[in-house]
């Protein structure tokens, strides 16, 4: 039967005619068998353009449309919509990428640029002429989210995920949630505590039974498709019982023999073996660090009731429909001398010096010396010319300049030196620049190749700036404390990375697919990011993007089923002699081993198989294919790409 | 088909409220959009490319506004402004004027026929008066709904367009139409609006053809652009030597906002690089206060432009004046980073890197009850750290930047941020 193809292909703005001759592409290929026609269109994704397809199916009865335009990740969806919309089957849509694979890539030679279009385009006609129909499988969902990290991020969404209705699983590698909120003091905007609003956060967790908290719990691994993931949780023994009501808890910590640096503070205090992160930590019994602690029994001795040491690791399996990942950050660690980091005692991170002032009583001082004059030396571990961390960690002018405001607030007789490249308080965080400056604080701008030198001077510690708002003249400080505002890195998650597959960027955070179209989705389907572990934030914007992946998770889940992608591999019983080859290259454990009538082949689990096609190359027997790419669309793909080559 | 019930109302048909109407409308929600202007696509789909990545904006817009205009649980009300909404129980009642557009959107099929034909000439407010449209008009070529609207106010009543339209589409007996709504849940998806350049008479905009706002640039960039090419105002050379002037109307007391705008260095240095694709020789020079390129890739993307050529002056630019034989432009700036003192540079082209200002007429609409804004006119949050589209009002919600400056990630992220708070307060009041 003569087929009824029609083609379009898409000026889209410029982007594409302004390199590929797009009429002369339509003349080439309008004439290609089984076209009935060929159009050109200046946004083939707009919706009169997609009107115009639609009634040019319907009108002239076609079979098949190719749509030559951007890259199938932009527009496959829209146009196998408009397909379906028109009456055809979705599949037997073809787009073609002249886009990104063409006209972006061959600006510099229009005349080849035009010639690859048009070839393309053919492979794409011959491959619409051999689609055959196809019909996703639909299948049930489980109603559960797993949030992997109990920072503001994932406890913010787990309220929400439970609010509309999903079980959630809460899942924290620390004994304690909260993440590094709780690490802060007063907060940009409201200059609400940090712990009052994890607080707040946890008052409301508490409150849902349909939320389960797993605290010192880390993935150890991961499987299954969207709607039907299965993870599997490791937890670390507390040995705090739940029940723990020991009225001795203040001279046990008193009389713990071990002492380590406190994270918590960043290593200015030391904290026990038995411990919580700070007073009013959540859940709110202590935790052991079984690391550390030498099994003593000096606790046990004095609450017996409330320990049990032989508490061992569990491993437990959870199945849920959707994972959301609020993995967080940690503050970039400069290095040893960086600015005198390590070097000089008065050298200390930003987040180092929120828990100082959390410590102090009474006035600001530190190694017994009162602080009158600290000096801010920022984009320390960001915005690097020479380092791994090109990027600017968003919060950190904002948060620097919070500071300051604070210390005026709090001691008005502290000095503070701003030694910034550029201050990025956006939009109203400008407020507290210009407060700031109304304080009398000092602001110096120096040069990324030229950075501020911090070195011994006497007794002192000295700070030079080279100041490029006087005229680059030399200035010297002589601060109490310098503070290095040191930026945002990825959190260590223990490999998440790699358990999830999902990718990170240069800059090690994790990849969204777009960062305006899908901004919370990975390409792990049903695998959303939020927070810091996606990229720098501060709280609004982390929050902001938890409920984002809340909305995605649901929009998701709530119908109960969900439409699996029908390209999977398929498998032709006959002809597979069962060797194994297709098992051991399937990175999705998609194919298993089974005996029919007498004879053992393969079989596709089509909610594991992603239709990635590894599997194809390696059949001995040539059992295997992909639907939607089998060897009759790829062999009359080539056949229309080298149509007038001389074989 | 229209129904006078609906889970949740935005008011805004710009990229925020078309993600949050999106998303709740995916949940299962009925969701009515109100738009005042003939088409959806807000700011958003008149803009050339977007950063950090360079997509171009009609990429990502028109199929957002196909797939808003198509979803079985969105309807579309264009054209419409809210007049009141008032609390009734958990409920809302909302009226609506729906204005005449003196055509049937129902018969209209976007052929342009009446366009072609319409005698009048007016400025076209979709390319910031860059050039003219006539009185019957498609707002613009990737309009939602493609149909066309009658400017009545320049209309001259000539009848040419009901004569020529083949679909019979045209009526001149429209009146306005009220509507009364119950919805459950409102979303304010109002948008900002533009700072106006003459507010810096210093700046001469309006006075020297030659000073454009970044707005104007981005529509002489974008695809649908008007002349096809990038050309002075004054005479239609191609301009040599562009200077941006960052912070016009930004964290500047004096224009009487002092808020930073928070987009408009990453979209003069987006400009800047598109500048030097369309226009190889030219020289662009930007004129700023601070850098602030912020967000995921922007400050790579601040670094590629320096490697392009992109010149950086740190200096705030007190004033412009007009060379009166060539039509370029005098820029006084201070000159920091270099020799220091009080510098001029000449230019071909100057273009005024305009910021947002708050959009304040939702709070117009509630009559019975008042709607907080903040100090900056923006709708008020009330939890901006743990429910951040939360307003004063209970079951009202706002998303992009109805708020505050934000770019387009950030507006997407609090529409999506939105569209969960509503959701659970839906269900919440069942």
């Amino acid at each position: 039967m003569k087929r009824r193809i029609g083609v379009y292909i898409c000026h889209c703005g410029g982007n594409i005619s302004d390199y590929v001759d797009v009429k002369k592409v339509r003349e080439a290929v309008k004439d290609e068998e089984g076209v009935f026609l060929a159009k050109t269109t200046v946004f083939a994704c707009s919706d009169s353009s997609q009107k115009e397809i639609i009634a040019d199916i319907q009108e002239n009865n076609l079979d098949g449309i190719v749509v030559a335009s951007c890259s199938p990740k932009l527009h496959l969806h829209t146009f196998r919509s408009v397909a379906e919309r028109a009456g055809l089957n979705p599949y037997e849509y073809v787009q073609v990428n002249i886009r990104e694979q063409d006209s972006w890539a061959h600006s510099d030679n229009p005349e080849k640029a035009t010639e690859k279009a048009i070839r393309l385009i053919r492979a794409g006609i011959k491959r619409a002429i051999e689609a055959k129909p196809l019909t996703p499988n639909e299948i049930p969902v489980i109603n559960g989210v797993a949030v992997i990290g109990g920072g503001a991020a994932g406890m913010r969404a787990a309220i929400e995920l439970s609010d509309t209705g999903l079980n959630v699983y809460l899942i924290e590698k620390e004994h304690f949630l909260g993440g590094r909120i709780p690490q802060w003091g007063e907060l940009f905007e409201t200059n609400e505590r940090g712990e009052v609003l994890i607080e707040r956060l946890y008052k409301e967790i508490v409150k849902r039974n349909n939320i389960k908290i797993f605290t010192g719990a880390e993935v150890e691994s991961f499987s299954g498709c969207v709607g039907n993931f299965e993870l599997g949780v490791r937890i670390k023994p507390r040995f705090v019982k739940r029940d723990f009501n020991c009225k001795d808890y203040e001279k046990i910590l008193k009389e713990c023999p071990v002492e380590v640096e406190d994270e918590f503070n960043f290593g200015l205090t030391k904290r026990k073996a038995i411990y919580k992160s700070y007073e009013k930590a959540f859940p709110e019994i202590p935790a052991i660090d079984k690391e550390n602690c030498t099994r003593c029994g000096i606790c046990e001795k004095l609450c017996p009731e409330s320990f049990d040491f032989n508490q061992k690791e569990e491993k437990l399996n959870l199945r849920v429909g959707a994972v959301i990942l609020t993995t967080g950050f940690s503050p970039y660690e400069p290095k040893e001398g960086e600015f005198g980091y390590g070097k000089f005692n008065s050298v200390l991170t930003l987040q180092q010096f929120r828990r100082l002032m959390e410590l102090s009583n009474g006035e600001l001082s530190y190694n017994s010396k009162k602080i009158k004059n600290i000096a801010f030396i920022y984009c320390v571990g960001s915005r690097q010319k020479d380092g791994e961390n090109k990027y600017c960690s968003r919060y950190c002018c904002t948060a620097a300049i919070h500071t300051s405001l604070l210390l005026k607030e709090k001691y008005n007789d502290i000095k503070s030196y701003h030694l910034f490249r550029d201050i990025r308080t956006y939009g109203k965080q400008e407020i507290l620049y210009r407060d700031s400056c109304k304080n009398g604080d000092i602001y110096l701008k120096f040069d990324e190749s030229n950075p501020p030198i911090v070195e011994k001077n006497g007794v002192d510690v000295s700070v030079k700036i080279k100041d490029i708002l006087t005229d680059g003249e030399e200035i010297e400080i002589i601060p109490d404390l310098v503070v290095l505002v040191t930026g945002m890195i990825p959190r260590e998650n223990g490999g998440l990375e790699k358990i999830f597959k999902v990718p990170v960027g240069r800059d090690k955070f994790f990849s969204e697919i777009h960062p305006k179209l899908r901004p919370v989705e990975t390409v792990i389907n049903g695998v959303y990011i939020a927070g810091t572990g996606q990229g720098p934030k501060n709280l609004t914007e982390t929050i902001l993007s938890s409920l984002s992946s809340v909305a995605k998770a649901y929009s998701l889940l709530s119908s109960g089923t969900l439409k699996l992608e029908p390209i999977v591999a398929i498998i032709d019983e006959e002809k597979c002699e069962w060797c194994g080859n297709c098992d051991e290259v399937c990175v999705y454990d998609a194919i298993e081993k089974k005996s029919e009538n007498g004879k053992e082949v393969a079989v596709i689990n089509e909610a594991l198989c992603k239709g990635c096609g590894s599997c194809v190359p390696v059949c001995e027997s040539r059992a295997i294919e992909i639907k939607g790419y089998t060897n009759k669309e790829i062999l009359g793909m080539i056949d229309g790409i080298l149509k007038e080559v001389n074989r | 088909m229209f129904h006078l019930e609906y889970d949740v109302m935005v008011v805004g048909g710009g990229i925020a409220g078309q993600e949050t109407a999106l998303n709740l409308a995916d949940m299962g929600f009925k969701v009515i959009i109100i738009e005042k202007e003939a088409s959806i696509g807000g700011k958003m789909i008149l803009l050339s490319k977007v950063f950090p990545t360079l997509d171009c904006a009609s990429c990502i817009a028109t199929p957002k506004m196909s797939e808003t205009m198509r979803h079985e649980n969105i309807e579309v009300l264009s054209y419409s402004e809210v007049m009141s909404i008032e609390r009734i129980d958990k409920k809302f009642k909302v009226k609506i004027l729906k204005k005449p557009k003196y055509v049937r959107e129902d018969l209209c099929t976007g052929c342009q026929e009446c366009e072609a034909n319409c005698p009048v000439n007016v400025e076209d407010q979709f390319n910031f008066g860059l050039v003219g449209r006539r009185a019957a008009y498609i707002p613009f070529s990737t309009a939602i709904p493609k149909t066309a609207v009658i400017d009545i106010e320049n209309c001259v009543l000539c009848g040419v367009c009901e004569r020529v339209c083949p679909a019979n589409a045209i009526d001149f007996t429209q009146e306005p139409e009220t509507y009364t709504l119950k919805v459950k849940a409102v979303v304010l998806a109002t948008g900002f609006n533009l700072f106006p350049a003459r507010k810096k008479p210093q700046y001469g905009f309006g006075k020297f053809p030659n000073v454009m706002d970044a707005m104007e640039m981005d529509r002489l960039l974008s695809p649908t652009r008007p002349y096809n090419a990038v050309v002075r105002p004054l005479d239609g050379k191609i301009p040599e030597n562009i200077a941006y002037v960052l912070c016009t109307g930004s964290r500047d007391i004096t224009a009487g906002n002092p808020i930073c705008s928070q987009i408009c260095c990453m979209y003069s240095i987006k400009q800047a690089q598109l500048l030097m694709g369309a226009l190889p020789l030219a020289d662009i020079t930007i004129y700023y206060i601070d850098i602030r390129a912020f967000g995921k890739g922007f400050e790579e993307f601040y670094q590629q432009a320096k490697d392009m050529g992109v010149q950086f002056v740190k200096g705030k630019v007190a004033k412009i004046e007009e060379i009166k034989e060539t039509g370029n432009l005098i820029v006084r700036y201070e000159d920091i980073e270099g020799s220091g003192g009080v510098k001029e540079a000449e230019h071909d082209l100057v273009v005024l890197s305009v910021g947002m200002l708050s959009n304040p007429e939702a709070a117009g609409m509630f009559k019975f009850e008042t709607l907080e804004l903040d100090e900056f006119n923006y709708v008020k949050q009330v939890d901006p750290l743990l429910n951040p589209a939360k307003t004063n009002l209970k079951g009202v919600f706002a998303a992009g930047t109805a708020t505050g400056p934000k770019d387009i990630p950030d507006s997407i992220l609090s529409a999506g941020a939105a569209s969960a708070e509503v959701a659970a307060y839906i269900r919440s009041i069942k």
